[in-house]
């Protein structure tokens, strides 16, 4: 398994996103928290590696959205914007693939009957803005860094749709 | 909107004297800088450049409580990360043997009155930090700095989105 985790300075995280993302979540009571390994940070070792991880983590965000939207009145919009914005990610993914001369990937298909929780939606999210994010160091290549560096300010903006949703629906009790 | 808001922090980065490249840079011209340590300087000091300015403006909105008190929490809170973010961002300066820019003694934040006129100047900062990291950051050179760049980032897109929801602007 070419993906080392480890343990990132304490500047590289402080005072930073992750910082805002553990205290997001410890403040979301139906947050599901991932321990230990969220003070960690993954060291992507290749371009190939970001790539697979990011698009196994959008499959499982879709698979959730898809499975939330089903049961849920009046998530569909919100839903359907999200896949938008994946399907040309994707798209985007794909060409950048070809032109580095990276083998596609095929994501396993998300599970059938997901967790409908947004606790777990919220931390399908987070792993995927994650996986752009720590993901950057690891491409070499300015235009990659530059495209996923949008990408990630499209998943940046779908997390925290998801924390104002989690906020609605405390609020409303 | 999206010339005002570029024209709004190439203002502020000319005023406290970002070099010119960096600014081609933000204004989308071309190839003005390569890769390297040097470019890394130039990227940081235009970076805590705008987090002085974000800073000065929250500051300013919390002591004279111009933002509505149900929204308090999340002024202090962004306030906060731009603290950090700057924090950050002079010791990686420092480290490297960088003199990083002070903030200025004053801050012209133009007219400031309470409520949503005031939610869209702090909206306004956060989008021009936001597209300021975005054109940056494929220049930055060394790890540290690029995922250290890359969560404040996303931490800029939280701060944008939650004004624009406020302010009952498209989220999505």
């Amino acid at each position: 398994m070419p993906i080392i985790v480890s343990t990132l300075s304490a500047r590289a995280l402080a005072s930073t996103g992750r910082r805002l993302f553990l205290r997001g979540a410890a403040a979301a009571p139906l947050a599901l928290l991932a321990g230990p390994a969220a003070l960690r940070a993954t060291d992507y070792a290749s371009a190939s590696d970001v790539l697979d991880a990011i698009d196994r983590r959008e499959a499982d965000v879709d698979g959730r959205l898809v499975a939330i939207a089903r049961a849920v009145a009046g998530v569909e919009a919100f839903a359907g914007s999200v896949r938008a914005d994946h399907a040309r990610h994707r798209a985007q993914r794909h060409r950048l693939r070809r032109r580095l001369k990276l083998s596609a990937f095929a994501p396993p298909p998300p599970p059938a009957s997901p967790d409908l929780s947004l606790a777990t939606l919220r931390e399908a999210q987070q792993q995927l803005v994650h996986a752009h994010a720590e993901g950057l160091p690891a491409l070499g290549d300015a235009g990659a860094v530059d495209l996923l560096a949008h990408h990630m300010v499209d998943a940046s903006r779908h997390l925290t749709v998801i924390d104002l949703w989690i906020e609605a629906e405390e609020t409303r009790g | 909107m999206a010339e005002a808001r570029r024209e709004f922090v190439l203002r502020i980065a000319r005023a406290a004297g970002v070099v010119p490249a960096v600014l081609g840079l933000i204004e989308g011209r071309g190839e003005a800088l390569g890769r390297g340590d040097e470019t890394d300087m130039a990227v940081l000091d235009a970076a805590i450049v705008i987090e002085h300015h974000a800073i000065a403006l929250y500051d300013a909105g919390l002591r004279r409580g111009l933002f509505p008190a149900g929204l308090r929490h999340y002024a202090v809170e962004f306030r906060g990360d731009h603290v950090g973010h700057r924090d950050t961002q002079v010791a990686i300066s420092e480290e490297r043997g960088g003199r990083p820019p002070e903030a200025r003694s004053h801050y012209d934040l133009g007219r400031l009155e309470p409520g949503d006129a005031f939610l869209r100047q702090a909206l306004l900062i956060e989008v021009a930090a936001q597209e300021a990291y975005t054109a940056l950051i494929s220049r930055i050179d060394t790890r540290d700095y690029l995922l250290s760049a890359a969560f404040i980032l996303v931490d800029e897109v939280r701060h944008m989105t939650v004004w624009r929801r406020v302010l009952g602007l498209k989220i999505y």
